[in-house]
């Protein structure tokens, strides 16, 4: 993977980490605000899930030399 | 609902959105009690014979491009060639080798290669069959006689993502161990342990999840909104370009003449409908390498 030519889908890996991030986490959030009956719970998943996702791309695509 | 949607709707499932319906090849007494022509007869229930639901057009036509591509391989296939000079025999390509090479240099060389890196013969022969599939099943779109891009049908997409799914997991599980591999796919190297626990259902879902449906759904989609774009185009315009004032009310002239510059954009739809099933036919067996290449790739 450190041939420059070998990042074609690294875009699409990216996205779905974001996405995967946002809907993991946001949907547990929203569970338990329907569960709980509370209301803040969906959006700190929704912002944990994205700083999750931008954590992972950074790890992932960061480290490369 | 306007007069040309009603159309596409269509009665004549050859033409408009009827297009998407497989229909059986041998119907069957059942089905034809339950039909009237190939339009199902609303609020008639039967009970589909196996012929019915597996020998339909669709399926030919898939079926059809696998023998193609199948055929294509065999005859651009490397063969002794005669020669007067025996040094010569099976050593100089034939057109028809040079033109086989080519293609397949462009898969083994432009993604296997350059994915995969190490070792990466072994997966060449998937990838070019995935990719030459692909490609053949998309340009049906585009062409007399099939008119319709198998995998704008989604479960032969599925049926796809689902093997490229079986081979990236597989050779990982084969390299690492199932626990080997689970590990290294859902927790990249250098996470704190404080961070694992949120970080590995995340993995889990993109990795392992998010990857197979994006695969199968992207395929799809790109071919099935691309057809009917180009329905839309095509049948509509020839609708408003023949329509006249019989045809439905509130017509007018302009109707002919948008339905002309109709006709003539939809060859430009044509166009990108073919760069769509060659870039997608690509991006799915890059992909697919890409997904080999991080189920094989070491920790460092």
């Amino acid at each position: 993977m450190s041939d420059p030519k070998g990042n074609d889908g690294d875009g699409i890996t990216a996205l779905s980490y974001i996405l995967s991030g946002v809907l993991l986490y946001g949907g547990l959030g929203w569970l338990a605000d329907r569960w709980l009956g509370t209301g803040f719970l969906l959006p700190a998943g929704l912002i944990l899930g994205l700083a999750l996702g931008v954590y992972l791309i950074i790890r992932r695509f960061g480290a490369r030399p | 609902m306007g007069p040309a949607l009603t159309l596409l709707e269509g009665s004549a499932p050859e033409f408009g959105v009827g297009a998407f319906e497989s229909r059986p090849l041998f119907p069957s007494a059942a089905y034809q009690s339950c039909h009237d022509g190939w339009e199902a007869i609303e609020g008639c229930s039967y009970s589909p014979t196996w012929t019915d639901i597996w020998l339909t057009n669709h399926i030919a036509q898939a079926v059809i491009g696998a023998l193609l591509v199948i055929g294509f391989w065999l005859i651009v296939k490397p063969r002794k060639t005669a020669s007067a000079d025996p040094n010569q025999n099976g050593v100089i390509p034939s057109k028809r080798q040079f033109l086989g090479e080519y293609a397949y240099n462009l898969i083994r060389n432009g993604v296997a290669r350059d994915l995969i890196g190490h070792d990466y013969q072994r997966y060449v022969p998937y990838l070019v069959a995935l990719f030459s599939f692909i490609l053949v099943n998309n340009l049906m779109g585009e062409t007399f006689l099939f008119m319709f891009p198998t995998f704008s049908k989604v479960g032969f997409a599925w049926g796809l993502a689902i093997l490229s799914w079986l081979l990236y997991n597989g050779v990982g599980i084969k390299k690492k161990g199932f626990f080997g591999y689970l590990r290294s796919a859902t927790l990249p190297h250098g996470v704190p342990i404080w961070l694992a626990w949120l970080v590995i259902p995340l993995e889990f879902l993109s990795n392992i999840i998010v990857r197979p449906l994006t695969l199968g759904l992207r395929l799809f989609a790109n071919l099935f909104a691309g057809h009917l774009v180009v329905m839309v185009f095509v049948v509509g315009g020839s609708w408003l370009l023949f329509a006249t004032s019989s045809s439905s009310t509130g017509y007018s002239p302009v109707w002919n003449v948008a339905g002309g510059l109709a006709l003539l954009m939809s060859f430009f739809v044509f166009a990108i409908e073919l760069l769509v099933a060659c870039l997608q036919a690509y991006i799915f067996t890059v992909l697919t390498a890409q997904y080999v290449s991080s189920s094989l790739a070491e920790e460092h």
